[in-house]
């Protein structure tokens, strides 16, 4: 069928892609920082896209990772990776603390909660000098042995980071199929509808949350292991979850591809303004997701994806589904 | 008893929405609800399947006292209901509505979807399964609601107004379908304006105004008694007394 061809074509593509932009540095990395992006933005989306709560302080898992790898290496001198599995627990445990009293609430109240916690894990992370304060820490400044990932050119990052990505993307597809997301998108619909069903809402917002927590919190370690160093704003900011909703919700919020669709558009965007612009992009960087968090809103509540979903094969008779407004 | 309510209250502020209400429902029983706007019929719903706590009282469902449990144990005891306005899955086929509902007792997704079409059939909703939910209109969300909650395999099913809106010939349709129902097994509770509908519907009526329970009996002996008339007829005189 044409859609299965299209898709093997696009991973043939993935796969294919550090070779066709060899040697050229620049689109090396690109291509890494845009998977790196989308496991961000996948992982935020099993809890903000399917299960509509939408967090907007996913940095704090994030923040968790990127430290559980550096703090391994400044502390106990292992491999930074050896802190991924550490990150994820804690992001596992730190999901139920602040999940169980936060997702009662509805909505807003929701989102401000998860970023008053977001602001407050950052503030925190700079005053504490376990954490290396406001400065923050760094990996292994030489590699040591292979395990210290550090690589000369992004390529096997690339990799990584796909192997990575496609695992999650596969966890959440068996997700979507199975009961937890038929839940999840009846929670997103109507909570209320739900629990009289026997959907014991609190308990599978409360997994997905942690599930998202645990990949958000990979992807902060796979970024230490990049980048090397992480202080509390690149850790913890809040534009690391802005970044997050903004992607996902661009190629659509609750659709299995639509976070790599997010990040294949807005991460390339940002690096070439970046490059173009220096250092100045920097405040630039919020004024454009700004713009496009309102032009989501008002244009697009569904994401680019939601532009080419198939139309239902037969629309219903109009006749029988449609009468009696009357109420 | 199926259904037992012992002295049920429920308070918003200092109003009593639903003031010392005792009822209790036995196993394949039909009960009809029947009361003025505002009577607390929906409220008291809503006490029963948890949607609401209750501000005192007590409620039990098959033996269990559920008075503390959530929405959502209540459902898996067997206690499924309908909403007055119904809360459609909206996003979703109407088939993966009636799933949603299905996968309480097959956890197994195929299951429940062979399952929800069953089911959708049986509501006559057989011709549209496919269909977006969002585009059915009120009486195939007021079917929606039911099939959902038929899917959960309940003991008891609690049917806010779901003929209201529909024609004279959809009214008839909906009669048979409890009918159906009650057939199944499942008991009822029933909350209706319609009057034709209690009366071909129910064996015992219970009557609320303004809170309280004010009259029970067959639908012939409370459609009779002058105490239903005149909350029917001299509201407003009786809510100045
Ligand atoms: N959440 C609430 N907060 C405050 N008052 C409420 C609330 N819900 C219901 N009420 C009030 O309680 C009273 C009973 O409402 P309820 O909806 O139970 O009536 P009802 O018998 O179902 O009426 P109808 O036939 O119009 O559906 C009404 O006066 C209503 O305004
Ligand atoms: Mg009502």
């Amino acid at each position: 069928m044409n859609r299965y061809l299209f898709f093997g074509a696009l991973v043939v593509l993935a796969l294919v892609y550090p070779l066709l932009v060899q040697g050229i540095p620049v689109w090396e990395r690109m291509g890494a920082l845009v998977l790196l992006a989308a496991i961000g933005a996948s992982a935020w989306n099993i809890v903000g896209g399917y299960a509509g709560q939408v967090s907007v302080g996913h940095a704090v898992f994030f923040g968790f990772g990127a430290y559980a790898a550096v703090v391994v290496y400044t502390h106990l001198g292992w491999p930074p990776i050896a802190g991924a599995p550490l990150g994820m627990l804690l992001s596992v445990i730190l999901a139920a603390v602040i999940g169980v009293p936060t997702l009662r609430l509805s909505g807003h109240y929701f989102s401000m909660a998860t970023i008053a916690v977001g602001e407050l894990v950052r503030v925190l992370s700079s005053t504490s000098d376990f954490l290396g304060g406001a400065q923050g820490l760094g990996g292994p400044a030489m590699p040591r042995s292979v395990f210290d990932l550090s690589f000369l050119s992004a390529t096997p990052f690339y990799y990584i980071f796909l192997a990575v990505l496609a695992f999650l993307l596969g966890l959440t597809w068996w997700i979507e199929r199975a009961r937890m997301g038929f839940y999840l998108r009846a929670i997103k619909d109507s909570e209320r509808a739900a629990r009289a069903l026997g959907v014991s809402s609190g308990r599978y917002k409360l997994y997905a949350y942690m599930l998202s927590g645990a990949f958000t919190s990979l992807a902060g370690s796979l970024y230490l292991c990049m980048f090397g160093f992480v202080d509390p704003e690149s850790g913890f900011g809040i534009l690391i979850s802005v970044k997050m909703v903004v992607m996902a919700a661009l190629g659509g919020a609750g659709n299995l591809f639509g976070p790599l669709v997010g990040a294949l558009i807005l991460v390339p965007l940002e690096e070439l303004s970046n490059s173009y612009l220096g250092g100045r992009g920097a405040g630039l960087t919020f004024v454009v997701y700004g713009a496009i968090i309102v032009i989501i809103a008002r244009f697009l509540p569904s994401g680019l994806l939601s532009l080419f979903r198939p139309r239902p094969s037969k629309p219903a008779p109009k006749s029988e589904i449609a009468s009696g407004h009357a109420d | 008893m199926l259904i037992e309510a012992h002295n049920v209250t429920k308070a918003f502020g200092a109003f009593k929405a639903v003031d010392d209400a005792s009822v209790t429902v036995e196993e394949g029983d039909i009960l009809g609800l029947i009361g003025p706007n505002g009577a607390g019929k929906s409220t008291f719903f809503n006490c029963l399947t948890g949607d609401l706590p209750v501000t005192s009282g007590r409620v039990s469902f098959a033996g269990h006292d559920v008075t503390r449990l959530p929405p959502e144990a209540r459902a898996r005891l067997g206690l499924a209901r309908t909403f007055q306005v119904p809360l459609t899955f909206e996003s979703m086929s109407v088939l993966d509505n009636a799933t949603i509902g299905a996968l309480l007792r097959h956890p197994n997704a195929r299951d429940a979807r062979a399952r929800a079409r069953d089911v959708l059939q049986r509501v006559g909703l057989g011709h549209v399964i496919d269909a977006p939910a969002k585009s059915l209109g009120t009486p195939g969300r007021k079917r929606l609601e039911i099939a959902r909650a038929l899917a959960s395999e309940p003991k008891a099913l609690l049917l806010d107004e779901a003929m209201a809106g529909l024609t004279p010939t959809e009214v008839r349709d909906a009669i048979e379908l409890v009918r159906r129902i009650h057939g199944d097994g499942i008991t009822i509770v029933i909350v209706e304006h319609l009057m034709e509908v209690i009366v071909s519907l129910a064996q015992r009526v219970v009557v609320f105004h303004q809170g309280r329970e004010i009259s029970r009996g067959t639908p012939r002996e409370v459609t009779s008694d002058p105490k239903v008339i005149e909350a029917y007829l001299g509201r407003r005189k009786v809510r100045h007394a």
